[in-house]
């Protein structure tokens, strides 16, 4: 709600910050510069000397801690005949300078002439590497900088709990260069992902998104070595933090640019290049794996080293270092049944000899290229093997003629025992109950709090039943799922005459709500006369008198998830009426 | 990923260039995106959309040709077989994994070794032979199978509208 409030508002375009920053900085400038007139043709203050200098330093600095610990919206009035700071130094402008960062409000113009500095070297930027941005990687470049700011606001008001307002100056100025880079990653990761579906991207367009990386890394490693020599004064904790930043821009920067040679280098090569989807594959698993494992270190030290456990900001950190831990699982996993094909292949189908492969005399069915080296199927069918590995991932049947070749009893020539867990489907979950039981009923509760508060959580737990005995399987489907009955109440609960066994056979052919329903507004599907037996009992009581159950499982699927919405909405909103910065990252 | 999709997509334009299959013209919308494709379909002969030229959009997922791409067409089309967005629902286009409509055998969906040409060529057999059993536009079911007079005036008033007459 704030973001869109935000963006309805009508920002100045680039341009007129400009030029107000400009005007701002030089009124700034033309003050201090008629102090330090004022003050140097002052006939009391001309004779400084050595120890007037030393003395002087020390009220300046008291001053200008008091000036910021100040109210920042109380401009003092600038009045050459009421100066009264010391000037500390002997050149001119040394002291126009010291003016410039003592004075509060001359200290707001310099940070807005800096970020306005900031926003113009992007918009250079963009001009000269991106050129029109699209409307994805504007899209995506929204959702980033929002996500940044939220995260940052949390990890400052937060984990840091900053005092001061000169603290906050640092953490501010150090995010807002961090910000500035992810920025630019994600947008070069967004480029470099459209740029590889052209064949005929000229040449300078690599060479400039190349480059823009290579200076990405390159000040990755700067910020690296500031916050090494930050942390060398401010302790270590602040030296994980601040480094674990710099690596994870580093490694998202590094990905980017890995995919980018591979791309590269395989547009490029003539002929097949066999081994490129191993080497992508591996890529692509060091660089996630090892993204997320510092993201979820740099989140756990967050949660310890804060000493936050009851607050909203632990709840967010909890949030995402549960985020953080599945994807990690998740990849694991996909890890996991990857070698598990690699090891079948390997195991089952040999290499074709030369002559099979002259004797198939055609290409590869999967890239449509030359084979020069291939795997045969026992089928008789060739193929490429990272083609077949990339395909077997994801079925289990040969791509020509659909033969299944999945480890079954008969399809296994080392006559090994098949794995009971084997790769049947390798990335379809293993059904939860043995499938000698197949029948499965549920009770389904689900809570809509959206119903009567808006920010309530909705909830679904779902009762699964599993039983031990087979029993007669005419009276309730095994594609009982709590979706179809939660599909089945909607229907219900417009059309209560209807029967539920009837209602439910036609959503499982439609798969959909809205078209059941036209179905039974069209009159194709008809409730029976009253007399018949109609089983509208609640979905979930219709097991009641059944055989004892042996496993009953409860999930709670979506409360928690829109909690953590809610409070994510919350935060920006407070975030945005806090900041009265308003950035138009109009690239 | 997309470098091999890429190879893939460009060898398929090079043969549908070189013989075209008849009552078909597909290719890259531009050459800077190859992963978007424009077709132009001709209504099969004898059937009522003989003389028609549809237009249609194909989408290429970065993992082409492990996924099928999507088709849409772009003009308006009363078929059983199309959305009313003009999304066409033919068992080729679907991914070995889902089962929208929860019966077709895995044998009639996508495999790597399909094509466009195949793609397309089976949506030339679907506007001859509409399927009613799995309808993506329960209208146009309905009214193939109970009033044909009135599909066929239909489609004839949508050939002319592609036609632009």
């Amino acid at each position: 709600m704030p973001v869109i409030l935000l963006e309805r508002i009508p920002l100045p375009s680039l341009r007129t910050y400009t030029s107000l920053s400009v005007v701002l900085l030089s009124c700034a400038v033309f003050y201090a510069y008629q102090c330090v007139l004022a003050f140097q043709t002052n006939p009391h203050n001309s004779d400084l000397n050595g120890a007037g200098i030393e003395h002087n330093v020390n009220i300046g600095n008291s001053k200008e801690i008091s000036d910021i610990l100040n109210d920042p919206d109380v401009v003092k009035e600038p009045l050459p005949s009421e100066f009264d700071i010391q000037l500390p130094y002997e050149s001119f402008w040394w002291n126009v300078v010291y003016v410039l960062t003592s004075e509060i409000w001359c200290i707001w113009t310099v940070v807005n002439t800096a970020y306005c500095c900031l926003i113009l070297l992007a918009k250079l930027i963009q001009k000269a590497v991106f050129g029109e941005l699209r409307v994805v990687e504007k899209q995506h470049l929204k959702d980033k900088f929002w996500n940044f700011l939220f995260y940052k606001f949390i990890f400052i008001f937060g984990v840091m709990n900053v005092q001061t307002m000169e603290e906050v100056f640092v953490w501010v100025a150090w995010f807002s260069f961090l910000g500035f880079f992810h920025l630019l990653t994600q947008l070069s990761k967004d480029r470099f992902e459209y740029l590889s579906f052209s064949p005929t991207t000229p040449r300078l367009m690599h060479m400039k998104l190349l480059s823009l990386l290579g200076f990405i890394l390159f000040s990755c490693m700067v910020l690296l070595c500031a916050c090494t020599y930050i942390g060398l004064h401010a302790g270590i904790t602040i030296f994980a933090f601040m480094a674990a930043e710099c690596l994870i821009l580093a490694i998202r920067c590094l990905h980017v640019l890995g995919r980018y040679v591979i791309h590269l280098y395989e547009m490029n090569v003539d002929g097949v290049w066999e081994n490129r989807s191993i080497y992508i594959y591996y890529t692509e698993l060091i660089f996630e794996l090892s993204a997320i494992s510092i993201d979820f270190g740099h989140h756990l030290h967050m949660l310890l080293w804060g000493n936050i456990f009851l607050s909203m900001a632990s709840l967010v950190i909890c949030m995402q270092l549960r985020f953080l831990f599945y994807e990690f699982k998740r990849r694991l996993n996909r890890h996991q049944n990857y070698r598990r094909v690699v090891k079948n292949i390997e195991a089952r189908f040999p290499m074709a000899t030369e002559e099979e492969i002259k004797d198939h005399n055609d290409n590869c069915a999967v890239c449509w290229e030359r084979m020069e080296s291939s795997r045969k199927l026992p089928c008789g069918h060739l193929f490429h093997n990272a083609c077949l590995l990339s395909w077997l991932e994801q079925d289990t049947s040969c791509p020509t003629c659909r033969m299944s070749l999945s480890e079954g009893p008969q399809g296994d020539p080392n006559g090994n025992v098949p794995d009971e867990t084997g790769d049947a489907r390798p990335n379809v979950p293993h059904p939860p109950h043995p499938p000698a039981n197949p029948q499965t009923t549920n009770h389904f509760f689900h809570f809509d709090g959206s119903r009567y508060v808006s920010w309530l959580p909705s909830f679904s737990v779902e009762v699964t039943h599993t039983q031990l005995l087979p029993h007669g399987g005419a009276r309730l489907p095994a594609l009982q799922t709590s979706q179809l009955d939660n599909m089945a109440r909607q229907v219900l609960s417009v059309f209560p005459h209807m029967p539920v066994n009837l209602v439910t056979e036609d959503l499982r052919n439609t798969r959909s709500v809205d078209f059941t329903i036209e179905n039974i507004l069209e009159g194709r599907l008809e409730a029976p006369p009253p007399g018949t037996l109609v089983t509208r009992a609640a979905i979930g009581d219709s097991e009641s008198e059944e055989e004892p159950e042996n496993q009953v499982c409860i999930k709670i699927i979506s409360g928690l998830n829109s909690v953590y919405l809610f409070i994510k909405k919350k935060m920006l909103s407070i975030l945005t009426s806090l900041l009265d910065l308003h950035l138009h990252w109009s690239l | 990923m997309a470098g091999s999709a890429l190879r893939r997509l460009m060898a398929e334009y090079k043969q549908l260039t070189l013989n075209p299959p008849e009552g078909i013209i597909a290719g890259p919308v531009n050459e800077e995106n190859f992963f978007e494709w424009e077709a132009l379909i001709m209504g099969p002969e004898n059937t009522c959309f003989e003389g028609g030229v549809f237009p249609a959009r194909l989408a290429f997922p970065p993992d082409y040709p492990l996924n099928p791409p999507k088709m849409k067409f772009t003009c308006e089309l009363f078929h059983p077989n199309i959305y009313p967005d003009g999304r066409v629902c033919i068992s080729i286009l679907h991914a070995p994994g889902d089962d929208p409509m929860g019966y077709e055998s895995s044998a009639e969906r996508w495999s790597p070794v399909q094509s466009v040409e195949k793609i397309l060529l089976s949506v030339v057999s679907m506007l001859a032979e509409p399927n009613d059993e799995s309808a993506a536009n329960v209208d146009a079911a309905k009214t193939w199978r109970e009033n044909r007079m009135k599909f066929e005036e239909i489609a004839a008033k949508t050939v002319r509208k592609s036609l632009g007459i």
